[in-house]
């Protein structure tokens, strides 16, 4: 919940035009320091002392609302945002491992309800085939 | 995406207030009430659950459709205005899910009703049925429904 004296305060911290793009995309105010950019351009966002439990990292989508989808998020920051790791991408080790060689080389976002979504597809050979019928002549 | 002003209109006009017609049969039906509790707060995306389906335009099947209640249900789902849309919610009522063999249960509630947008899941949690409605709002976004009539 928010109240008018922390709306103004971070109203103040963020200025109006972060504020209209806030209320557009997030509904809410928020003001946090800026942790990361992932490549995709989605802006990462921590305040830890203020904000309440589970509120205190956020991500400012690149796509504006109502486009954007959780599944923008690239899985190294996905971690972070869902408080799987403590550190961000940029600054854990783990993450920077770099890619294997079975990992698409760039995040892939959910494409459903678009020409790139998902067919399932069998890669087993038929149990059966079926015949031509041919009619003799009569 | 080919959509033209006056659809942009109608999507927006049509995604900003999806009311519900809930449908609760079964444990899915808790996690449906859940999205509503503060912690997931449907009512900031406008999503208010309606006890009529006249006054509602997407219905939220949740849970195992029986045999018994399977004329219930269309008769509900013919009640409700148009345009109107179908989220089937949990595995029982893609597909009758833990009961498919059971000899009273609806094999998938897509049987007697179009379903809109599947939720897998047994039972789905509030944030898979969250995302769910934000497909089934994207798929409103993405309907050209002005230029399938003008071509038609």
């Amino acid at each position: 919940m928010s109240t008018i004296l922390r709306t103004l305060r971070n109203l103040r911290r963020i200025g109006i035009k972060d504020y209209a793009h806030q209320m557009q995309n997030i509904g809410d105010t928020k003001a946090g320091t800026l942790i990361g950019i992932d490549r995709y351009g989605n802006k990462y966002f921590e305040n830890m002392e203020e904000e309440l439990p589970l509120r205190t990292r956020w991500v400012d989508y690149k796509t504006n609302w109502p486009e954007w989808d959780a599944s923008q998020i690239e899985p190294g920051w996905h971690a972070w945002i869902s408080y799987m790791v403590d550190a961000p991408p940029t600054t854990d080790k783990l993450m920077q491992t770099g890619h294997r060689a079975w990992e698409l080389p760039e995040h892939r976002p959910n494409l459903t309800q678009t020409r790139g979504a998902f067919r399932t597809y069998s890669t087993t050979r038929p149990k059966y085939s079926a015949w031509i019928p041919v009619a003799a002549p009569r | 995406m080919n959509r033209t002003k006056a659809d942009q209109i109608l999507a927006w006009s049509r995604q900003g207030s999806l009311w519900p017609l809930t449908f609760a049969l079964a444990c899915c039906g808790v996690e449906m009430m859940g999205g509503s509790m503060p912690r997931y707060d449907q009512d900031r995306l406008g999503i208010i659950f309606r006890a009529s389906p006249r006054q509602s335009d997407v219905m939220l099947v949740a849970g195992t459709v029986t045999n018994k209640m399977t004329p219930a249900l269309r008769q509900l789902y013919d009640q409700m205005p148009d345009p109107k849309w179908v989220i089937s919610m949990g595995s029982c009522s893609n597909g009758g899910g833990y009961y498919h063999y059971s000899y009273s249960v609806l094999r998938g509630v897509d049987r007697i009703v179009p379903v809109d947008i599947y939720i897998p899941g047994c039972p789905p949690t509030p944030e898979a049925l969250l995302q769910g409605i934000f497909l089934l709002q994207r798929k409103i976004r993405r309907t050209p429904v002005t230029r399938m009539w003008y071509r038609r």
